[in-house]
């Protein structure tokens, strides 16, 4: 798993979530609040991609991500520790 | 309760999503016709684990969904089967109604039913029972009931109160007589009112079937007889996949290019029989039947149809005759919408007027399907085919657990 990978499920869960950007072009500088996800949304494709991994890991911990590819990069540093 | 206004207030929209059909024109197509769904349930989370052989739960599912593209499930991908069912049965009534010509914050939405998604949550709790961790922050606000009333504000910005009532399988009626009072009351000037799918988990088939209000034994082999209301054969309800949605308000509201109002609300009643189980009372049928008659001003020789509970249940089917003769009816065309759709518990009071109203529209009953031993022969049955018969004025009942009792008059205004 690289962080590629988990970028690309963060992509993908964010497609299920927030259909409109079935067509986006997804960046790791997109940010998930520009690109129209809510805090319900924020936290759903959070879980999506924890679940994905299977890394039950308390969702605070990925509160500082500005952008996509941050949040990619978080959980591939915990998933990696643990 | 005072008596209303000739005509004062009208069906001015419906909308359906049954087993039979989605649609007011495929359900009517349905209806009259006695085309059924009846098989052993397929829906995941229906049927028990590991079932004995000749113990699998019976009923009629929706054999697709089909949601309309302006408000496409897309947008709520979390949307229950509920929630999808009463978007795209609200999206048929609110058209047929021209809301759109109507001041949102004027419309309001009530959903007749508690406990509508069972078979979701069931599901859910079984997929994430070893994995709480991961369970959706949308189950948070998607277990509420209350979430299909607020899915469906959103997807036609509706700014009136929007809200669940419940009354067990009067839920329909429940709703439908708190939209009157809503619009009597001046709160809104539409009211659109759901009576919503129930989606039963296999807990609540097991537990319908051991208290024996859900059959059935004695067609476990053939589900396309097991549905009987009225019928000597008959040994419990079955369950009918199925989502009702009426627009309602005065008739002067009403009269917006495109609306056809065929249908008026003469008379309306509820009462308890002090009762929380699941027995019926004849008193209790007996006493909601005369204060609706009462209410609505006509005689029981005036009523020229009636559209009855007639779930199946052989207690329930005979308390419902003699309550019928008690009051004066027996005289009435009646049939059981009930014996085609199967029971939609929550759905069923407003499917049951959308039956009533199509028939009207038609002046033409539906028939009866399987019955063919009536537990009273004296009642005048619509049998196993369609009968002409212009309708002036009709009667619906829903009865529910817990003592529950309604009744609606509706007359026709042609």
């Amino acid at each position: 798993m690289t962080v590629h990978d988990i970028f690309n499920l963060i992509v993908k869960n964010t497609r299920e979530v927030v259909p409109e950007l079935g067509e986006h072009a997804f960046q790791p500088a997109d940010r998930l609040r520009d690109l129209g996800a809510n805090s319900i949304d924020r936290s759903e494709i959070l879980i999506m991609t924890l679940e994905d991994i299977s890394l039950a890991a308390p969702l605070v911990q990925f509160a500082g991500a500005s952008s996509i590819g941050e949040l990619a990069e978080l959980i591939y540093a915990k998933a990696a520790v643990l | 309760m005072q008596k209303p206004q000739s005509y004062d207030l009208v069906i001015s929209g419906a909308g359906i999503t049954s087993a039979i059909g989605q649609g007011v024109p495929a359900f009517t197509s349905a209806l009259f016709g006695g085309e059924t769904a009846f098989r052993e349930m397929r829906r995941q989370g229906r049927q028990r684990p590991q079932p004995a052989e000749g113990s699998l739960y019976l009923g009629a599912e929706l054999e697709s969904l089909a949601l309309p593209d302006r408000i496409t499930g897309h947008k709520f991908p979390s949307a229950s089967l509920s929630a999808q069912a009463a978007l795209a049965t609200v999206h048929e009534a609110w058209h047929d109604a021209r809301l759109e010509q109507v001041d949102p914050q004027r419309i309001g939405l009530i959903v007749g039913g508690s406990n509508l998604q069972q078979r979701e949550l069931l599901l859910t709790q079984e997929k994430y029972r070893d994995k709480i961790a991961f369970l959706r922050p949308t189950y948070g606000f998607a277990f509420l009931d209350s979430d299909i009333a607020a899915i469906c504000s959103e997807a036609f910005g509706i700014r009136g109160p929007c809200f669940t009532v419940g009354g067990a399988s009067a839920s329909g009626h429940v709703a439908a007589i708190q939209g009157i009072q809503a619009i009597a009351s001046g709160v809104v000037d539409a009211c659109i009112v759901v009576g919503a799918l129930t989606d039963l988990s296999y807990f609540e088939c097991q537990a319908l079937r051991s208290m024996g209000a859900m059959g059935s034994d004695r067609f476990a082999g053939q589900p396309e007889l097991a549905c009987r209301p009225f019928d000597s054969e008959s040994d419990g309800f079955i369950y009918g996949e199925s989502c009702g949605a009426i627009v309602m308000e005065r008739y002067s509201h009403a009269r917006r290019p495109g609306v056809e109002a065929i249908l008026a609300f003469s008379g309306w009643a509820m009462s308890m029989d002090a009762n929380r189980g699941p027995e019926c009372s004849l008193d209790g049928e007996v006493e909601v039947i005369r204060r609706v008659l009462q209410q609505a001003g006509i005689e029981p020789r005036e009523i020229d149809y009636v559209n009855p509970h007639g779930s199946g249940s052989s207690l329930g089917d005979r308390t419902e005759l003699q309550a019928l003769r008690a009051c004066g009816l027996s005289h009435a065309p009646i049939n059981a919408t009930k014996s085609i759709t199967g029971h939609g518990l929550s759905a069923a009071g407003v499917v049951e007027l959308i039956a009533t109203l199509v028939q009207v529209k038609a002046g033409k009953l539906h028939p009866s399907r399987n019955l063919e031993n009536p537990i009273d022969s004296s009642f005048r049955w619509i049998g196993p085919v369609a009968e002409e018969h212009p309708v002036r004025a009709a009667l619906n009942l829903s009865y529910g657990f817990g003592g529950v009792n309604t009744a609606i008059c509706l007359s026709a205004l042609r």
